[in-house]
């Protein structure tokens, strides 16, 4: 397993049992990461993104009718299928277990896109504008990204930079749970997430002081692999596990006590 | 047929001396052109030794942000206030002597009594998918244990460590005590190739998200 090396292994838990689909994640995101407003107009298109996005399914026919709701964002897969496409070497897997998007060494050719299962890699049609007041609002921390270049998420590495740098100053030891809620050091998504549906955590085998509250959940999925949603004891499970992307992103799945009559 | 290739040859010719231009400019200015300041800010009087005529006023007392954060930051006009209510040719002490000089600082205080920003240049401008955080690198140079490193920026001298932090500032910005109009300097000009050199050269990660945003 390539994470016993890494320094960090960043990683997060989406607890669906949680989700109300309220869609604070998204909005958060949106205005962490400069992400320009979505109008009509690109919708109509297809061409509106999101670096995090509800995806919502109705289960059974009307009037018995529930809707369930997940929320899907770039899962800094392991096997990412999206690096070894691009032809000039701007998406890569660093130390800290991140899939990361160079945007200034993207070209554009959109491989990385078509290869993603998960499609949560966008490309950006259009030069980003804001209205004029919205401009005061933008993420120094982030950069307005160009016409024509691919992007995603980053598990907002700028707040995790932004932690490191924050720690090392202090003399302090590595960016760990406490000192990243201490200081919303979390990604923008899990700190605006009124129910804690999405949970943060680092998974480094080595971390102090103790593992991170989110290393069971992986611990229990790496414990069967392949073995897909159902086969566990447990809720855990990632998204298209059969494709064997090892994804750094797993969900629990959803108990609900009041199952509709007949099921799906 | 001879007014086209001629029409040619211009628009290659401008584009290979724009590029040219560009890439041995500094970045922000190129072939040391300081920008016009909107009041002059002479650095020798004020950060200049004393011996020389300069108040020595330290770095980090106007650029207050450099030890903390990210950006050295400006000072506001309240930070000039400081010494200018004094320091105005009204007062005997101070030996404000130069009619011109005495304007600018009259200047100065008018914006104060307005309440509004003086609007300054910048001289160091970073690209935007670019993070510096001053605060890391001034705590690699005025921190920590004595040792001796080599930093492939300025002239290159093997350099005692740690260092005051006026000294720091100086590695990267060149002796700004010294410069009437402040501008980027030989072998300073702060392209990519220089900061990986660095962070290779003193074992400092060079993954792309340690400074790509």
């Amino acid at each position: 397993m390539p994470n016993a090396s890494y320094e960090h292994k960043w990683g997060m838990v989406v607890d669906l049992d949680k989700c109300t689909g309220c869609q604070g994640c998204v909005i958060a995101c949106q205005a962490e990461n400069n992400i320009p407003i979505n109008t009509k107009d690109y919708f109509l298109q297809r061409r509106a993104y999101e670096w995090i996005r509800i995806e919502r399914y109705w289960e059974g026919e009307y009037p018995n009718v529930k809707a369930r709701f997940m929320p899907v964002l770039c899962q800094h897969c392991e096997n990412a299928p999206c690096e070894p496409v691009c032809p000039v070497y701007a998406t890569y897997h660093n130390e800290e277990g991140l899939n990361v998007q160079v945007y200034n060494r993207c070209v554009g050719t959109r491989y990385c896109i078509n290869n993603c299962p998960y499609q949560v890699r966008m490309f950006n049609y259009w030069h980003p504008n804001w209205p004029a007041r919205l401009e005061n609002q933008l993420n120094p921390d982030v950069t307005v990204r160009s016409r024509g270049i691919t992007e995603k998420c980053t598990f907002c590495v700028q707040r995790i930079r932004r932690g490191e740098l924050k720690v090392e100053s202090q003399g302090g030891q590595r960016l760990n749970d406490d000192t990243i809620a201490a200081g919303n050091y979390d990604p923008a998504c899990v700190q605006a997430c009124p129910t804690n549906a999405l949970m943060f955590g680092d998974l480094s085998e080595d971390r102090q002081p103790s593992p991170s509250a989110i290393k069971p959940y992986f611990d229990d999925v790496n414990a069967h692999p392949g073995h897909g949603e159902h086969d566990r004891e447990t809720r855990g499970y990632r998204l298209l596990e059969e494709m064997n992307t090892r994804p750094s992103v797993i969900y629990l799945k959803k108990v609900d006590p009041y199952p509709l009559k007949g099921g799906h | 047929m001879a007014l086209a290739g001629l029409l040619a040859t211009a628009i290659v010719a401008f584009i290979v001396v724009v590029l040219f231009m560009s890439w041995f400019s500094n970045p922000p200015f190129g072939w040391g052109n300081a920008p016009a300041q909107p009041i002059p800010f002479p650095h020798t009087v004020h950060a200049g030794p004393v011996e020389e005529g300069g108040h020595a006023i330290q770095c980090e007392f106007c650029h207050r942000n450099v030890t903390t954060g990210a950006a050295a930051t400006v000072p506001a006009v309240e930070v000039c206030v400081i010494c200018h209510k004094q320091v105005n040719g009204a007062n005997a002490k101070a030996d404000v002597a130069e009619p011109e000089t005495l304007i600018n600082i009259q200047r100065v205080l008018d914006k104060h009594a307005d309440g509004r920003p003086i609007d300054w240049e910048r001289v160091h401008r970073m690209p935007d998918h670019v993070r510096f955080v001053h605060e890391a690198h001034l705590r690699f140079l005025t921190q920590g244990e004595e040792r001796t490193v080599t930093l492939p920026i300025g002239d290159e001298e093997p350099m005692q460590l740690p260092v005051p932090v006026q000294e720091a500032c100086s590695v990267c910005h060149g002796d700004v005590a010294s410069m009437t109009e402040v501008q980027p300097q030989d072998g300073q000009s702060l392209k990519m190739g220089t900061c990986l050199d660095c962070h290779r050269e003193n074992d400092v990660s060079t993954d792309c998200t340690v400074c790509h945003k």
